[in-house]
């Protein structure tokens, strides 16, 4: 077992992922959601479902454009953030922590590593 | 790369979000947000900066008349002064070049044709201005122009430039802004009441801070006015409307003068005409979603045997129904009683067909006046 992480890290794709053990938490970035603007709609995916790292498993829908959400790592999806479906604004309120969107549970824990920092996503961003 | 409007850089100062759209940068929303901008338009009022938008001014001479009715399905003699008119300039088949709005206005006791085209059709519409009046002016390098719509509008407009008591919704006049002039119509583009103001560039940055001193409005950008326009029930250019598409297609025969269509001298009579008789191929519906998935350009219709039956040529996310809706086409000979399914990330999803518009319009008309 891995020791408990508390350390956020960043995909290209823009998702945050946080680990507790070998479960994985999953959302979008303040960045995202700030560019995606006000969210009205979220298609949460299937929990149980088997995926890879890069797959697009779930979409966010804006009153701008649809935006699909890739698993960071690859696993299997334990839970959904059930309180999106009535109010998907929750993800413009506070992306990083009660807007989460999946937890996974993670079969490759060393594609977490391979993931950016707070601090390389902030250079990302610059870039 | 895309153009810069006058005002962009007190846009960016005022948190604009600057997305390119139809060749230029512009503020796609500010910091409230797409439905914070859009309800304040219904509840109160906002500023919207559309600069890009064309602006002509053609000299009404019997000859550029004359030649501009080969486009324009209208009896354009028998425009009345300060009054502005929703029309269209036509191609060969009737399809739609770009729509407009055209006004008889007079500037310093000339007469003028002022005209209000797509950003997007500049090029192919200022080949037609110029075949038809070579010595037509190009306004919008020397003049902004500003919409301000919503129910406050009048109160918001009135501090800043004094309006004719007796202005009703399509009226134009032109006015003066601190010894400037400033063409102002009461129009725009969002169903509800509203201004549309031609000011100088020196003049404009001014201007807007001016409108700003209500505490009730605030600047909305391009996002907000294309749900606020969905809403309404309103085309909108390459989407709704396109060189393949008649007005009698896009459901707007009524801009159109039907005497003119017996006048072979006008673009598409024949076809026209034809269809204004018998049933178009296509006809225009509103849908709403039923499940909270956004209907969006492109996706495609289907009847509860997967036939294709058409597509959705706008989608939005309407603030006011809290839902999706879009606008889009169906072949005629589809049974409006029956299921619609729409094709979203490969799954049909079952659509509900409503009239349009989604929200009542809510235009100041002249008593006795409906069109």
């Amino acid at each position: 077992m891995r020791v408990i992480m508390s350390k956020k890290k960043y995909t290209k794709d823009h998702e945050w992922v946080s680990i507790d053990n070998d479960i994985a938490t999953v959302g979008i970035s303040n960045h995202a959601q700030e560019s995606l603007g006000d969210i009205v709609f979220i298609e949460l995916p299937s929990v149980g479902k088997s995926v890879n790292a890069k797959d697009e498993i779930c979409v966010v829908e804006s009153v701008k454009a649809a935006s699909d959400i890739y698993a960071p790592i690859d696993g299997e999806i334990m839970e959904v953030n059930n309180s999106l479906e009535g109010d998907a604004a929750i993800i413009n309120q506070d992306a990083e922590n009660t807007g989460w969107i999946f937890k996974m549970k993670v079969s490759n824990p060393s594609q977490y590593d391979e993931l950016m920092t707070e601090d390389d996503y902030k250079i990302f961003l610059e870039q | 790369m895309p153009l810069d409007i006058p005002l962009k850089n007190f846009h960016e100062a005022n948190g604009a979000n600057m997305v390119p759209f139809a060749g230029f940068n512009m503020p796609i929303n500010y910091k409230p947000g797409i439905i914070n901008e859009h309800k304040n338009v219904r509840n109160h009022s906002g500023i919207f900066d559309v600069s890009h938008m064309g602006q002509v001014l053609v000299e009404a001479t019997d000859l550029h008349i004359n030649n501009l009715e080969k486009y324009i399905p209208l009896k354009l003699n028998n425009l009345r002064n300060n009054k502005s008119n929703y029309t269209f300039l036509l191609n060969q088949n009737g399809g739609v070049v770009d729509d407009l709005i055209v006004s008889l206005i007079e500037i310093n006791s000339k007469s003028f044709l002022y005209i209000v085209y797509n950003a997007s059709r500049k090029n192919e519409d200022e080949k037609i201005f110029f075949k038809c009046a070579p010595n037509a002016e190009i306004l919008h390098v020397k003049n902004c122009l500003f919409a301000i719509q919503g129910p406050e509008s009048i109160e918001v407009l009135n501090n800043v430039i004094e309006l004719p008591v007796d202005m009703h919704f399509l009226d134009i006049d032109v006015l003066k802004y601190k010894n400037n002039l400033a063409i102002v119509s009461r129009s725009g583009y969002t169903g509800e009441d509203g201004f549309e103001i031609s000011i100088s560039i020196d003049q404009a940055e001014v201007f807007v801070k001016d409108l700003l001193k209500n505490k009730n409005t605030m600047l909305c950008g391009l996002g907000s006015r294309d749900s606020l326009r969905l809403e309404a029930g309103l085309s909108l250019y390459g989407h709704e409307l396109n060189e393949n598409i008649t007005p009698i297609e896009a459901g707007l025969s009524w801009a159109l003068d039907k005497d003119r269509l017996n006048d072979s001298t006008l673009n598409g009579n024949k076809i026209l005409s034809n269809q204004l008789h018998n049933k178009p191929s296509n006809k225009k519906i509103g849908l709403i979603s039923v499940s909270r998935s956004m209907l969006r350009d492109g996706m495609n219709l289907f009847d509860s045997n997967k036939n294709d039956i058409g597509k959705i040529t706008s989608g939005c996310f309407s603030p006011n129904l809290n839902k999706s809706i879009a606008i889009g086409y169906v072949n005629s000979h589809f049974d409006e009683e029956k299921e619609i399914f729409c094709e979203i990330r490969n799954k049909m999803e079952l659509v509900k067909k409503t009239s349009l518009p989604f929200v009542k319009k809510n235009y100041k008309k002249n008593e006795g006046n409906n069109e």
